[in-house]
């Protein structure tokens, strides 16, 4: 077979021990990036490249790659300890993964979801080996109408997030919608709730919204004495039990295949994938009931998809030539300032190299694995640090976080807002999941709602003379009416099935 | 506390550490050259400060970091680039504008949203054409219409034939509303006669290229450094550059001027001061990034990021800036004319 010779040749160029000195250094300085909130993939790579340039083209492309998929877990990191969402997907995580450290459980949280990332990661790497130029044909039949639809049947699921009361659920969903329309509206070019502050004209930015929200919510909630204080695991419960692995299993395995899908689309983001994964096990999992309680499939899903959906973003890369997102654009970047244009022609021109660098993912998300469980247990050490302590250290990595995103004093204050807006929602009770799903899915589907007809010149019938787009919006029709009308008969007959499981 | 837990703090300090480095990451961080000063051409430079109003890895930035190691070297001094990004280019026109005067600090400016910004009231910029005063050009990248490899539309003068069979129905991307493409394709209907319809993406480059790839839209406006890798990969067709002259990185491409239709558009990329900077501040860096850019190691650098080459004086530059705004005048209240579906 021709691939496997190639990748073999790949691998054998990749695993030159200075290939894979660069593969760690890359590896562990995206992991220390992820770590700080608003510092990412994207700043980090634009920031380094110029590092690159008296490097070895190859080395330089694998270093550059590992700290793409290294800042994922970095985030990972935060969230399920300081309950600090680094990137708006590892919101999600915060929801499970935060709980669990809560009940001692933190490094369990943190080892499934290394794992989890690392099955996501190289499942999908082997679907770029495998079919990429074919995958990403499909992904173009994805327009506007398929977004549309697919942020339709994500909103779907939302019923499963509401939580107990129905009433606060919808306002928490309301109220992501609303801050999701600050900004200039995207056909008319009108600022929208801007109150003319210029900054506010590229709408929120997710990441002070959302580490206000999760994170200094939390402190305030804890330092006000309400919530029990997370203690540090003892070194027998780092490890998931064999119970731990059964339930996380086939959440990994639903989550790879939501996040290798979804992630050959360019113009999705991660946090798509990982919402999606999310409602899913909200919808179907076997132990649904204790998510947002630290369920370890909450961690185990949106982990997995999240990494399924970084790597699987690498095939329109290779394929097609598109950055799928900003941090692989900038990435995309590297190769062109080496006069190398991604695509299909690359396979050709160069093969050498781009074998090498598929074979480096496999080698990178090997060595997260291995890098990231054994630390797990020195990560979960921070709660071991004084209260006193760790709560300033946290409240400072809230404040440079904020202000590292776009180098304005304005984020901190938006974190410093929605922090309180956090600790608010925590003593009434409010779910902030469905705030998070809302604000996610908010623009796309303004967005995606509007070019759609402008392309059909204002005809809803798009929407269903498109396959994909009918079939997604028929399921989704599907969910509503079943949940609508299933919630009945479950309260009836289903009730104490549920709460046994 | 334990040794464990010290092991954490030193990788939190080096995580921040990192963090600072991005807040103002310094093109080259030699302790020898900080803190000295250098006199060029009647001025004396001392530590430098750019502003780029686009985050880390845009177009501008890159091309504003090549061209700060380069001052660093001429000037004998450094240059650190701040990103301050948002609102289109329109955070970072605002700090410049409200700048220290020293001629220590200058900042990047983008055509056309340095101009569309004060031209739109709803944006309520605090600038105006006179808050800054030009140093240098360094990028002009023009506007190109291309359409997928087996269209039938082959060179300007088919294009403007089927928008005219079918007047309203030939659709074309852009990335947002009153953005450089938008404007582009207005100056191309007000040349030709026709009535094209646009499709927003104002969320960005890859959606553009997805929906253009996929069949949805059928002619993709960018600029050309947008186009080449499409061509390159034979996934597009460039039918014209909306430039006067050819594009040296598509000799083979016609331009709209040859085939009789005046439009002339593009991205251009420069260095501004904030206007109370001395005079003589101006023209000392006008001349030093004059120097740069001749420099033919740096031009490979430069064409290697995809920017191409176009270097105005101070003088020259201002005269530009002036004839560019008249153009944007001209048709600015077009762009909100279209109503949405």
């Amino acid at each position: 077979m021709e691939i496997l010779s190639n990748l073999g040749m790949g691998f054998s160029n990749a695993l030159t021990p200075e290939n894979l000195m660069f593969a760690l250094i890359g590896c562990l300085v995206g992991t220390l990036l992820g770590l700080l909130p608003g510092i990412g993939a994207t700043a980090g790579i634009a920031i380094l490249i110029p590092l690159t340039f008296n490097m070895e083209l190859t080395s330089a492309l694998i270093m550059l790659a590992a700290i793409f998929y290294g800042s994922a877990y970095g985030g990972t990191i935060t969230s399920v300890l300081l309950n600090i969402p680094g990137e708006s997907e590892s919101a999600i995580t915060c929801l499970d993964g935060y709980p669990m450290t809560q009940q001692g459980r933190g490094g369990v949280a943190l080892t499934v979801a290394g794992v989890g990332s690392f099955i996501g990661g190289t499942t999908a790497t082997v679907a770029l080996v495998v079919g990429g130029s074919a995958l990403s044909v499909v992904g173009l039949e994805i327009g506007p109408p398929e977004f549309f639809a697919l942020v339709v049947f994500g909103l779907s699921l939302l019923v499963g997030l509401v939580g107990r009361s129905v009433t606060a659920g919808l306002m928490s969903a309301a109220l992501g919608l609303i801050i999701a329309m600050v900004g200039i509206d995207p056909v008319l070019g009108m600022p929208r709730f801007t109150f003319d502050v210029a900054h506010f004209f590229d709408g929120l930015n997710f990441v002070p919204v959302l580490v206000g929200l999760f994170g200094l919510g939390e402190l305030l909630d804890t330092a006000l004495g309400r919530t029990a204080r997370p203690r540090a695991p003892r070194l027998r419960e780092l490890l998931p039990t064999r119970g731990d692995w059964r339930r996380a299993a086939p959440a990994i395995a639903r989550g790879t295949a939501i996040g290798l899908p979804i992630g050959i689309v360019p113009g999705i983001t991660n946090a798509i994938s990982s919402l999606l994964s999310y409602s899913v096990e909200k919808k179907v999992g076997k132990h649904r009931s204790e998510l947002g309680t630290g369920a370890v499939e909450g961690v185990a899903g949106p982990e997995t998809a999240n990494n399924a959906h970084s790597s699987a973003a690498m095939i329109p890369l290779f394929a097609l030539g598109i950055p799928a997102s900003p941090a692989i654009a900038v990435l995309m970047g590297a190769f062109l300032q080496n006069g190398l244009t991604p695509g299909p022609r690359l396979f050709v021109q160069n093969p050498e190299l781009v074998w090498t660098v598929i074979a480096s993912f496999f080698i990178g998300n090997l060595l997260l694995l291995l890098l990231n469980v054994p630390l797990v247990g020195l990560w979960t050490r921070v709660l071991a640090i004084p209260p006193a302590v760790l709560t300033s250290l946290i409240f400072m990595f809230l404040v440079l976080g904020s202000y590292a995103v776009r180098n304005s004093v304005i984020d901190v204050w938006v974190m410093l807002a929605f922090g309180l807006l956090g600790l608010l929602f925590r003593r009434v009770e409010i779910p902030l999941a469905p705030l998070v799903l809302a604000l996610i899915l908010g623009p796309l589907m303004e967005s995606a709602l509007r070019q759609s007809l402008q392309i059909s010149q204002g005809s809803f019938s798009i929407f269903v003379e498109r396959p994909i787009s009918a079939v997604l919006l028929a399921v989704a029709a599907l969910l509503i009416g079943v949940s609508l009308f299933g919630t009945r008969l479950k309260k009836r007959r289903l009730l104490p099935a549920d709460v046994d499981s | 506390m334990s040794q464990k837990s010290l092991a954490l703090g030193a990788a939190l300090a080096v995580a921040l550490g990192l963090a600072a480095c991005a807040d103002t990451s310094s093109s080259t961080a030699d302790p020898a050259d900080a803190g000295s000063s250098a006199a060029a051409g009647g001025f004396e430079f001392g530590d430098m400060t750019l502003v780029v109003g686009y985050g880390p890895g845009s177009s501008t930035d890159a091309g504003a970091r090549l061209m700060a190691a380069q001052l660093e070297e001429r000037l004998g001094t450094t240059v650190t680039v701040q990103n301050q990004e948002g609102a289109g280019g329109q955070v970072g026109l605002t700090a410049l504008a409200g700048a220290e005067c020293d001629g220590n600090t200058f900042g990047t400016i983008n055509f056309p949203s340095a101009i569309v910004s004060v031209l739109d009231e709803t944006r309520g910029a605090t600038y105006t054409r006179e808050s800054f005063s030009p140093v240098a050009l360094m990028v002009v990248d023009p506007t190109a219409v291309a359409v997928l490899p087996d269209d039938e539309i082959q060179t300007p003068e088919d294009l403007v034939e089927v928008a005219e069979a079918d007047p309203g129905q030939l659709q074309y991307t852009t990335t947002g509303v009153a953005s450089q493409e938008h404007f582009a394709a207005i100056a191309l209907e007000q040349a030709t006669g026709t009535t094209l319809s646009a499709v927003h993406f104002p969320d960005g480059g890859s959606q553009v290229k997805t929906t253009f790839l996929g069949g949805d839209v059928r002619l993709f406006i960018a600029n050309v450094s947008d186009m080449t890798d499409l061509v390159e990969n034979d996934q597009a067709r460039v039918v014209g550059v909306m430039e006067e002259e050819r594009s040296p990185l598509l000799p083979d491409v016609p331009t709209f001027t040859e085939s009789g239709y005046e439009v002339n558009m593009s991205s251009s990329r420069g260095f501004a001061y904030p206007s109370c900077a001395p005079e003589a501040a101006v023209t000392a860096l006008s001349d030093a990034i004059g120097d740069v850019m001749e420099d033919p190691a740096f031009l490979d650098q430069m064409e290697a990021a995809g920017l191409a080459p176009a270097y105005l004086d101070s003088t020259d530059y201002a005269e530009y800036w002036s004839d560019r705004e008249a153009d944007f005048t001209e048709i600015f209240d077009l762009a909100f004319e279209e109503q949405a579906p």
